[in-house]
């Protein structure tokens, strides 16, 4: 195949940025009020740019972006639930992802089934027993019960990615090593786990990531300020605009933009990698 | 089998069908109250009976009341109230009053028997062609409706199936007699309901694509189109013949039908029901929401458009002119303004045909599946003894945070438990209720909706029906169900469109930039979907959002207030404000499937392609897309299961009924802030146990698709 010729490049551009204006156009809503300082409620002109640019906002929503909870509180919050959910899922569940990959046993297509079926749930589905299960164990309103809310609907999906990193290690290894008088624990320890690390932390990442952008199960089960998330905290600006409260909008747009940093960086460093894993395979 | 025992086993099956058929027809006439416009066709039917025993012949020239309907149907039903006293003519109403509070009780119960029948034969035509069609058609709710009541579908549906059937038999060993017969019927269904003579272009379509090889040669084509032409003269001389109030004038008369058929798509009705393009599918996928009298023994239409999805492809394989017939007829419902549910019975005699054949498609793998079992695989013991260190941790780890809710989750559902028995529930009350009710010692109660009891109560599967019914056929004929899956297609077909378009952009040799545009497409992916939602509720909010705004700066003629008044205040194009949003999500995750689809195509089998002269198209179509295929279909499952459990973007824009998450996670919101349903558990659980089992097709689908995930067959 030739190279294009200068008017297919030309068309090719143009067709590229025009995506890459849908792209960036709600983007660029948000960010407009994010910096704009005159706002005082919500915008009641339509406008490409701030009318008075500031950083006021973003200095508002880092000191006390929910009623008088510091931002610091509520980032320490989203960042201890987080890791708590894939932390609890990744080692709860890397034993019977070793087991699903390397041993044939009965009722494991069943197993299986139920594997993928419980990872492709949503996390509605978990709220009604969680709900009342926590709530009997009255622990409904901790930091705690978001920890097990949102492990409990990241397991089965990092489950299914063990698996598959499991079963990318060579058998070959894992038999020379058996051979050589390692028992199943030494092995998998020595050999497999140090190879498959490196897709055991994306599929934490995933975990993690599912807890840090949630907050409908949050406003469901959290009902003190101290224990809310970034996330939820969105949310509650949010329906405060919807109830006609007179936070200035541009409040929403910089908690929006601090929250989404971190993601879109490590997204833009794994893409490859968290695209395989979020098709439940290991294609490569 | 014998033959002959065979024969005598498929005459009783029609017989049963059709006996199933009447039954249900007949119970469905006697109870269902009076409808829109049954006293009209019976006025009319009054008329033409008048006529026929006055002897007054030449009447029939100047009678044809409501003349936006050919006089066929009604005249029909004159001969049903021929044997019948005459009564006064019912009043003369127009076309957008309420239906008539009462009607002559032996004329309306002749003409509604009569309805039945034509119903009946209908269903009696389709079991000759397939048993289990007809068995789908005599069970069809709406079906039973509106050939139990005084409309004209029943005579007009066995009409355009009896033209079908006669074209397949002059299909199957041409001769001009089947030929002629299926014009005839043509050009008497036309006459009956002018919709129901759509059918005559399917048969056109199917006839001509049939043939294309006549087509191409010069001297046949001439044959061909000869005879093609004398079919649909034919038809249209027997629908003029049989319409005697075209007589005296057709120009005119003509004129008369079509202004009276374009006022039924715009008379005020039409749009203060407001139905949405689609309403007409919608109507296909539920069963009639207003059961008065429990008139319909089974209400199994959702579960019919689902069979008839699936059956398409074996039914068109077997006789093709009928899957052209349910499409070209889904279009003309797609397409047709005004979207009363009568109209769909221009394609439930096809549909019903498809979900026949849908059974069929499903019982094969569970036959398979049943004989596999039996040879079931032999597990080396050894195997299992050192799995069984690693399973027993993981086990009890993903049994108690995710299996063991699940189950409660069951248990839940077969309660009451809701936010006014907390307090009962907490102290020991949904043990009781659950335990109790399982092991046998508390009978079950009915389930009341709205009603709230302060005690935990067992009320078993009693709940799931109402719940399933109002997700399927809910109020104003919006179904969750229907729309959850439409929105599943639309949203992921977009997707795939345009994330496939921009990988084949950056796929070409020597674009410039292309990384930095990848780059910023992957940006929607990696922003979490409850600020992308709020990013597009900043630009769709009304009146307060972007567009809104910029609409009022700019005047009412300005390109932004015509956008936020389509989008804003129309009928259909408000789906748009949701399908943008969708398809800046998830177009990132398909171009990344694609171009890393696109990246494993060898150059050679291009070049080779490019040797041979393939166009770009015939390289994409014969090349590409099978390569890339192992990779997309698994992404658009994926992609798919994603989107019907779409949450975060309807609940950011306080959709609550759109999907099955948001109308669990709103009727289960004790502390809800919107809507009066909150702090219903029990219903949410089974909302919830819905959509388990719904996702169980979606895992299986998955599994047989996917190569790159190896999925449950991976030994």
């Amino acid at each position: 195949m030739r190279r294009i010729s200068w008017l297919r490049q030309l068309a090719t551009q143009l067709a590229l940025a025009l995506i890459g204006f849908f792209v960036l156009l709600p983007v660029w809503g948000i960010a407009r009020l994010a910096f704009d300082g005159s706002l005082k409620g919500r915008p009641t002109e339509f406008r490409l740019t701030p009318k008075l640019w500031s950083f006021d906002a973003f200095l508002k929503v880092l000191d006390q972006p929910y009623q008088s909870v510091h931002f610091t509180v509520l980032l320490k919050n989203s960042l201890l639930i987080s890791l708590g959910a894939a932390l609890i899922a990744i080692l709860l569940g890397v034993s019977l992802a070793y087991a699903f990959a390397r041993f044939r046993f009965p009722g494991r297509q069943t197993g299986l089934f139920a594997l993928l079926l419980t990872a492709v749930l949503p996390p509605v589905a978990f709220m009604t027993p969680l709900y009342i299960i926590l709530g009997l164990m009255q622990i409904r309103t901790s930091l705690l019960a978001l920890v097990i809310t949102y492990a409990a609907f990241a397991m089965p999906f990092c489950i299914w990615n063990m698996r598959a990193a499991f079963q990318a290690v060579p058998k070959e290894m894992e038999e020379a090593a058996f051979l050589d008088g390692a028992g199943d624990l030494t092995t998998f320890l020595r050999i497999t786990l140090p190879l498959a690390l490196p897709s055991i932390a994306v599929a934490g990442l995933i975990a993690f990531l599912m807890a840090y952008s949630e907050f409908t199960l949050g406003w469901l089960f959290v009902d003190k300020a101290d224990n809310v998330t970034l996330a939820m905290s969105i949310y509650a600006i949010v329906q405060t605009q919807y109830s006609g409260g007179a936070q200035p909008w541009s409040y929403l747009g910089s908690l929006a933009i601090i929250m989404s940093i971190p993601v879109v960086i490590i997204f833009l460093i794994f893409q490859r990698t968290l695209l395989e894993r979020m098709m439940f395979g290991d294609a490569s | 089998m014998n033959p002959r025992l065979n024969l005598l086993l498929r005459l009783l099956l029609v017989a049963a069908v059709t006996l199933l058929a009447w039954s249900l027809r007949a119970r469905a006439a006697s109870l269902l109250s009076i409808d829109y416009d049954e006293d009209d066709y019976l006025r009319a039917g009054q008329q033409f009976a008048h006529l026929i025993k006055t002897s007054d012949w030449r009447g029939f020239l100047d009678t044809n009341y409501r003349p936006e309907h050919p006089p066929l149907a009604k005249i029909a039903y004159a001969i049903a109230l021929l044997p019948l006293p005459e009564q006064p003519l019912i009043a003369d109403v127009p076309i957008t009053a309420q239906p008539a509070s009462s009607l002559p009780e032996d004329q309306l119960h002749a003409a509604r028997t009569e309805a039945a029948l034509f119903g009946t034969l209908t269903a009696f035509l389709l079991a000759l062609v397939n048993p289990l069609g007809g068995f789908m058609l005599a069970i069809h709710s709406f079906t039973i409706k509106y050939t139990s009541q005084v409309m004209l579908d029943g005579l007009a549906s066995l009409l355009s199936l009896g033209t079908v059937l006669a074209y397949i038999q002059y299909k199957r060993k041409p001769s001009n007699g089947w030929m002629v017969a299926s014009a005839i019927l043509l050009g008497l269904a036309a006459d009956t309901k002018f919709l129901h003579g759509t059918v005559g272009f399917a048969i056109l379509l199917d006839w001509l694509y049939t043939q294309r090889s006549a087509l191409a040669d010069p001297k046949q084509r001439i044959r061909l189109l000869g005879k093609v032409l004398t079919w649909g003269l034919l038809s249209i001389a027997v629908f003029f013949a049989a319409n005697p109030y075209l007589w005296p004038n057709p120009i005119a008369r003509l004129q008369e039908t079509l202004d009276a058929v374009r006022y039924t798509t715009t008379n005020p009705n039409v749009d203060s029901a407001g139905y949405p393009v689609w309403q007409q599918l919608a109507w296909l996928s539920m069963s009639v929401p207003w059961d008065q009298n429990h008139a319909f023994l089974f209400l199994a239409d959702t579960l019919i458009a689902f069979l008839a999805v699936v059956g398409f492809s074996r039914m068109s394989k077997k006789e093709s002119v009928f899957g052209v017939w349910l499409l070209l007829e889904l279009v003309v419902l797609l397409v047709w303004r005004t979207k009363w549910p009568q109209y769909i019975l221009i394609v439930t005699a096809p549909l019903a045909l498809s979900a026949g054949e849908g059974l069929l498609t499903l019982w094969q793998p569970v036959v398979d599946g049943w004989r596999a079992r039996k040879s079931a695989k032999v597990y080396a013991k050894t195997d299992t003894r050192r799995a069984l260190p690693w399973l027993v941790p993981g086990l009890i780890a993903f049994a108690l945070l995710t299996l063991i809710p699940l189950l409660f989750q069951i248990g839940i559902s077969l309660t009451d438990f809701n936010a006014t028995s907390i307090r009962d529930g907490f102290h020991g009350g949904l043990w009781r209720a659950i335990s109790g009710g399982l092991t046998g010692q508390l009978p079950a109660q009915p389930f009341e909706v709205g009603v709230r009891a302060n005690q935990v109560n067992f009320i078993g599967w009693n709940a799931y029906a109402p719940v399933f019914r109002y997700i399927t056929s809910g109020p104003n004929g919006w179904s969750i169900l229907f729309f959850n899956a439409m929105w599943m297609v639309l949203s992921v077909l977009l997707q795939c469109g345009l994330g496939l378009g921009v990988a084949l952009l950056l796929w070409q040799r020597g674009v410039r930039l292309s990384k930095f545009w990848q780059a910023l497409f992957i940006l929607p992916w990696a922003i979490p979907e409850l600020i992308g939602a709020q990013m597009w509720l900043n630009i769709f909010m009304t009146d307060w959002g972007w567009l809104a705004l910029a609409a009022q700066k700019y005047g009412p003629t300005s390109f932004f207030a015509v956008v936020d008044q389509a989008v804003n205040h129309g009928t259909s194009l408000w789906l748009i404000v949701f399908l943008i949003p969708a398809l800046w999500y998830g177009f990132p995750f398909m171009m990344l499937a694609a171009s890393t689809g696109l990246k494993t195509i060898p150059q050679d089998v291009l070049d080779a392609a490019a040797i041979d002269g393939a166009t770009p198209w015939q390289t994409f179509r014969s090349v590409i897309w099978p390569l890339l295929q192992p990779l997309l279909v698994p992404a658009l499952i994926v992609r798919g299961i994603f989107a019907f459990n779409q949450f975060y973007l309807f609940q950011t824009f306080y959709f609550q009924d759109a999907t099955l998450a948001t109308l669990s996670y709103n009727v289960f919101n004790p502390n809800s802030g919107f809507g009066p349903n909150g702090g219903q558990f029990a219903v949410s659980a089974v909302i919830n146990i819905i959509a388990v089992i719904i996702l169980m097709v979606f895992v299986s689908l998955f599994n047989r698709w996917s190569k790159a995930g190896e999925g449950v067959t991976y030994a």
